[in-house]
């Protein structure tokens, strides 16, 4: 009796795996050829675009933002008419922030959806994951988010539409020595945390090249709570601001650590990892005067760019973030490229992507340079005021 | 070598690697957990180390694949050994925050070590875990851990899982026995991390935290502890779920997780925990045939549940 139950179980789970495995199987090969007999009629195929970011992981943020800036961008793109004729359409796929699970993804994308374009991922690891596979298929990849070194460098398929690391932090620290005079600087690195170590790099020298010192270097961990030694050290420096390159939570901590400690003037300058609300609901006044740099705030736009926020507010019920703005602007240059170069082919297209120059996109003036790196115009230094962020000064950046 | 490569489609190919590799990362750690008993939350760990020698190797001298694997599982196995002599002394709770403690040393290691890239970790590793390659391995590990199994040795481990003590009164040395035991469980584990390691292409120490060694134990305990079989349907289920069920979006981890809340309902000592899959194939073949061939050997392999 237990046996043959035993053997019922295991057959029946079989038995469900195989029924899932065919299901799935086949669900992949029906639709396609009816779509394309429905097409046929109607118009060409629709271009694919995948989407490739978290929904549900560590930064799904990113890449539901991304996501909504991608849909509103097709459906600008398909009401006007779509692009050569066809429509945009994208496909989405969540990774869960999972490296082995993106490289699956990409390959579907790849081999079975025929996508033209990849649009993602927000962070530097996972696109530098990816970006061989996609590369060795021909098909374009243009990473909204992926800030940091070694991306466009992997292949002529590659790219990138997202403010660098190396021109925000650099203007920056430009802005914070020479205009506001701070030469003495005390610089905080989260070591385990791939960005903040990238960005501190570029801080410091961009602090040195201005005629700036760094008086004292210290490093924290993303996920630490007590930063009361590193505070103490910086208080016996002398130094005249501090310098934080990791993310939002440990920036508000640090700077309640820094009032409680009595320092209360100086104030935290850091990069767009500090871009969210978490950074002044746990710092709360201890934030207020802090500077960040960002590529994009829906503040003093251009009219094409208070259009975009106007329509987004309407379509979504809130303003619009970088995320938001790059992930539209990824699509649209797709579009650009493909107009320019008139046709489809993302062996074709990659090359007029390539040779972009000063594209209005929302997200700010986006060029590509000789090595295809995005060259992003303007800066945006903003500044806590009142518990939001508030424009503290927009910086053209020279090409 | 190119023999499987390129017969599926590059999805499904791309899928079938991801689940070998953590079929072999699953069979060290049933040995470990499965069938010596020994509760390891630092499986990770040793796939991390793994990785990285075999990154190293490929990356900063250049040889051959095959030493890039071996060099990942021996590297694995060398800090099995380290960790396993001292931290096979504790039983139960108190192994599992050590093997715990254990991972979280090595990620901030490589977080701090420049060599390595840091935070940023390595990248550009060369794609060598082809499908062949992987199947080759899988299969050379299952065939192992059969041979382990059925061995005096896999034995010995089986009577530490049911009674230590009890084993050291039948003359077992369970502390060598367990040690051995370890080393070999993390020398695997070195391998299917090195596979990862050119498979995925970049290396970030943020990739083998605790939750990964967790999805690892996931699978042994949902496969059926101590089950060979059981594990590699465990990890097959476990890594190709969540494709499967890509279809429904936004609901797929929600599925997921009651998929598993379900089968730990109905079977709670796992898939296939309990289930002796060799009488069971000999069995359904002498139902089907009528004859009685399989029945001269009888060699009774599992423990009790």
């Amino acid at each position: 009796m237990i046996k043959s139950r035993k053997i019922f179980w295991v057959l029946s789970i079989l038995l469900i795996l195989s029924l899932t495995l065919v299901g799935c199987g086949g669900q992949k090969e029906e639709p396609a050829p009816k779509e394309e007999v429905k097409k046929e009629a109607k118009a060409p195929a629709a271009l694919k675009i995948g989407f490739l970011g978290d929904l549900t992981g560590d930064t799904a943020m990113y890449g539901q933002n991304t996501l909504d800036g991608m849909k509103m961008a097709v459906e600008d793109i398909n009401a006007a008419g779509g692009v050569l004729g066809s429509n945009f359409e994208i496909v989405e796929a969540d990774h869960r922030y999972d490296k082995a699970e993106a490289a699956n993804i990409v390959q579907k994308f790849v081999n079975s959806d025929k996508v033209i374009a990849v649009i993602g991922d927000p962070t530097t690891g996972i696109t530098k994951a990816t970006a061989p596979i996609i590369n060795q298929g021909s098909v374009v990849q243009i990473s909204a988010g992926a800030t940091g070194p070694g991306v466009v460098e992997i292949g002529p398929f590659i790219f990138r539409n997202t403010l660098l690391d190396t021109v925000g932090g650099p203007t920056t620290m430009d802005y914070l020595v020479n205009e506001l005079g701070w030469k003495k600087v005390a610089l905080i690195t989260a070591v385990n945390n791939d960005f903040s170590v990238g960005l501190s790099k570029i801080f410091k020298e961009g602090i040195l090249n201005n005629g700036g010192e760094v008086v004292i270097e210290e490093s924290v961990q993303d996920g630490d709570t007590d930063f009361s030694g590193q505070v103490s050290n910086i208080k016996k420096s002398g130094a005249e601001v501090i310098v934080f390159s990791g993310y939002y939570t440990e920036g508000g901590l640090i700077m309640k650590e820094v009032r409680k400690q009595g320092m209360n003037e100086i104030i935290m300058v850091g990069g767009d990892g500090l871009q969210a609300p978490t950074f002044w609901e746990l710092g709360g006044s201890a934030v207020e005067g802090s500077v960040s740099y960002a590529g994009f705030s829906p503040e003093q736009p251009t009219p094409e760019v208070e259009k975009f926020i106007e329509r987004f507010k309407a379509k979504y019920g809130k303003a619009p973030d970088l995320f938001h703005a790059q992930g539209y602007d990824a699509v649209m240059l797709v579009a650009e490229a493909i107009k320019n170069a008139n046709s489809a082919d993302p062996k074709v297209f990659k090359d007029a992507l390539a040779k972009i120059q000063d594209y209005p996109g929302v997200s700010g003036n986006t060029s590509f340079d000789a090595n295809r790196e995005p060259i992003k115009s303007p800066v945006y230094l903003l500044q806590v005021k009142d518990g939001n962020w508030s424009l503290l000064k927009k910086v053209p950046v020279k090409k | 070598m190119t023999l499987l490569n390129g017969l599926l489609p590059p999805y499904i190919e791309s899928i079938a690697i991801t689940v070998g590799i953590y079929i072999i990362m699953a069979l060290g750690l049933n040995l470990i957990t499965g069938v010596t008993g020994q509760l390891s939350l630092g499986h990770a760990a040793y796939m991390s180390i793994g990785a990285y020698a075999s990154a190293v190797v490929s990356l900063q001298l250049g040889m051959p694949f095959i030493f890039a694997l071996l060099a990942g599982g021996i590297a694995a196995g060398f800090f099995g050994l380290i960790i396993g002599y001292p931290t096979l002394r504790l039983t139960g709770d108190y192994l599992a925050i050590a093997t715990l403690g254990f991972g979280e040393i090595v990620k901030s290691l490589l977080f701090n070590m420049p060599i390595v890239g840091g935070a940023m970790g390595l990248a550009g590793i060369p794609f060598k875990s082809t499908l062949t390659v992987t199947l080759i391995v899988v299969i050379i590990v299952i065939w192992m851990m059969v041979r382990v199994e059925r061995s005096r040795f896999g034995r010995a481990l089986l009577a530490i899982r049911e009674d230590d003590i009890a084993a050291e009164c039948y003359g077992i040395n369970t502390s060598l026995y367990k040690v051995k035991m370890f080393v070999l469980g993390t020398f695997i584990a070195g391998i299917g991390g090195a596979l990862w390691a050119h498979k995925i292409m970049v290396l970030q120490p943020r990739d083998f935290g605790f939750m990964k060694s967790i999805e690892i134990l996931n699978m042994v305990v949902l496969g059926g502890l101590g089950s060979i079989p059981g594990t590699v349907l465990g990890a097959i289920v476990l890594t190709s779920i969540p494709e499967v069920l890509r279809f429904s979006s936004d609901y797929r981890m929600l599925l997921y997780g009651a998929l598993l809340v379900i089968m730990m309902r109905f079977r709670p000592n796992g898939l296939l925990g309990g289930v002796d899959v060799t009488k069971l194939v000999k069995k359904s073949i002498k139902s089907i045939t009528g004859s009685n061939f399989a029945d001269k050997e009888k060699k009774k392999v599992k423990g009790g549940n």
